[in-house]
């Protein structure tokens, strides 16, 4: 016998998973949110395959381990736009999907106010993602950056949109 | 603008901070004091003792065996670790309330002072002003605690600070300033004032946005400057007021900073900030 108050059929219970800063995270679970909070300079970058429901966010903070000269950068590939974008790629590509198909959506590369080009980490981020990703043929469907809010960015692995919170300034969902 | 005097009377809802952290702060950074000078001041509160002697046996510094005094604490981990963990714990309390208005999450601004401390600290160490590492750590990890009261009045008045920010080029503490009648800077000022903070720390509360050009000068405040920049661009505790404040080129001249260094100096924080955010479950 059926308790009173058990649903006929369970709704998947959704999941909310946290990119942190310098990690990747890669979905195949149609409950699951993946999600970068608080993102200042740095740039989080969803990518969704709509064919296969897969996708994934990286959450990055600066454009080039080159700069670094340390040799323990190789620990953090995720930290970096040169590292970072490339093993995210590689990491979809395991999973057999069509990387022209990708909807890729970026947010973040704020910068202190006057912060001069020089020491704009934001800016160079920018620069360095659509660099290696117009190298990789790869189209950005929507992208919210620069200025000096921090934001959020999370993908909904179910259908594939991308939600961007802009403090102070509501919500976008692409 | 808001009554100064309902701002100022507000301090009083902030638990103070016990007056032996900052007396182990001086004495920490005296060359003429001993170690025994340190633990005996710390032996004479006992529930500074017993909190210390709880985090020191805790796993997370895995010691071999048992800490049962504050000496034996201080042999085994270094006084450094020592006085960073009273500095820690005796701050602790009033940062891991949530202050409303900034749009912070739970323990956000905490989280925020504890790493942009441990960024001034390594500055302080890279850049010929180890012997201030205590002053410089404890200054930041108190710059901001105007914005434990301030916090509900920028909540009442955010929409006007919001208009000044986005539209008419303010930075977040211009438009407190404007819109409040004061900003968080100043009334962690006077927080530092009621509390008989030394004159040193509280000139760093007062400028660590660097509202008065002067302060460029002073190296404590820039690196304090610098940390909490840094903090805001890697996204750490920011809020509502993100990155809205004003870049100086000229703080990172003058300690020979390039845009390379802060590039390393970024990195390295990342490096050390799951190990920060381990000492943080600890206090």
């Amino acid at each position: 016998m059926r308790m009173q108050n058990t649903p006929l059929s369970a709704e998947p219970v959704s999941v909310i998973t946290v990119v942190n800063f310098s990690e990747l995270k890669i979905s195949t679970n149609p409950s699951e949110t993946l999600v970068a909070f608080s993102i200042g300079s740095g740039i989080a970058v969803s990518m969704y395959c709509a064919i296969t429901r897969v996708g994934g966010l990286l959450n990055f903070v600066l454009p080039d381990s080159s700069k670094i000269g340390s040799e323990r950068v190789s620990r953090f590939p995720y930290m970096f736009a040169d590292t970072g974008i490339p093993a995210f790629l590689e990491a979809l590509n395991d999973i057999d999907l069509k990387i022209e198909k990708l909807k890729v959506v970026i947010a973040g590369g704020a910068h202190i106010l006057d912060q001069t080009s020089d020491f704009n980490i934001g800016l160079q981020n920018y620069r360095a993602i659509t660099s290696i990703l117009s190298r990789e043929n790869l189209i950005i469907h929507h992208e919210d950056i620069g200025g000096s809010s921090k934001r959020t960015l999370g993908l909904d692995i179910g259908n594939g949109c991308s939600i961007i919170q802009t403090a102070g300034q509501g919500e976008v969902k692409v | 603008m808001t009554n100064i005097e309902d701002i100022i009377s507000a301090i009083d809802t902030l638990k103070p901070i016990p007056p032996v952290a900052t007396q182990i702060m001086v004495l920490a950074e005296d060359e003429d004091s001993s170690m025994s000078d340190i633990s005996d001041l710390i032996a004479y509160d006992l529930s500074l003792t017993a909190s210390l002697l709880k985090i020191c046996n805790s796993a997370y510094f895995g010691l071999s065996r048992k800490v049962e005094s504050v000496r034996d604490a201080i042999t085994l981990l270094g006084l450094d670790q020592i006085v960073e963990l009273i500095l820690l714990n005796s701050t602790a309390e009033n940062f891991k309330d949530e202050p409303d208005g900034y749009g912070l999450g739970e323990g956000e601004l905490w989280h925020h002072a504890v790493l942009s401390a441990h960024v001034a600290k390594m500055l302080a160490e890279n850049n010929g002003l180890a012997d201030k590492k205590h002053f410089i750590f404890t200054a930041a990890l108190l710059k901001d605690i105007g914005k434990l009261i301030m916090g509900r009045f920028v909540a009442f008045s955010y929409e006007k600070i919001h208009i000044l920010v986005n539209s008419k080029g303010y930075s977040f503490n211009e438009a407190e300033k404007e819109v409040i009648g004061m900003n968080h800077e100043e009334l962690g000022a006077l927080v530092g004032e009621k509390w008989r903070f030394g004159k040193k720390l509280i000139y760093v509360i007062r400028n660590h946005h660097m509202s008065d050009e002067a302060a460029r000068d002073d190296a404590g405040t820039a690196l304090v400057y610098l940390a909490d920049i840094i903090c805001m661009m890697m996204g750490f505790g920011t809020g509502m007021d993100g990155l809205a404040y004003r870049f100086y080129s000229d703080v990172l001249d003058r300690m020979n900073l390039t845009e390379q260094d802060l590039q390393k100096v970024i990195y390295d924080t990342g490096e050390r900030r799951q190990k920060i955010q381990n000492l943080l479950n600890l206090v």
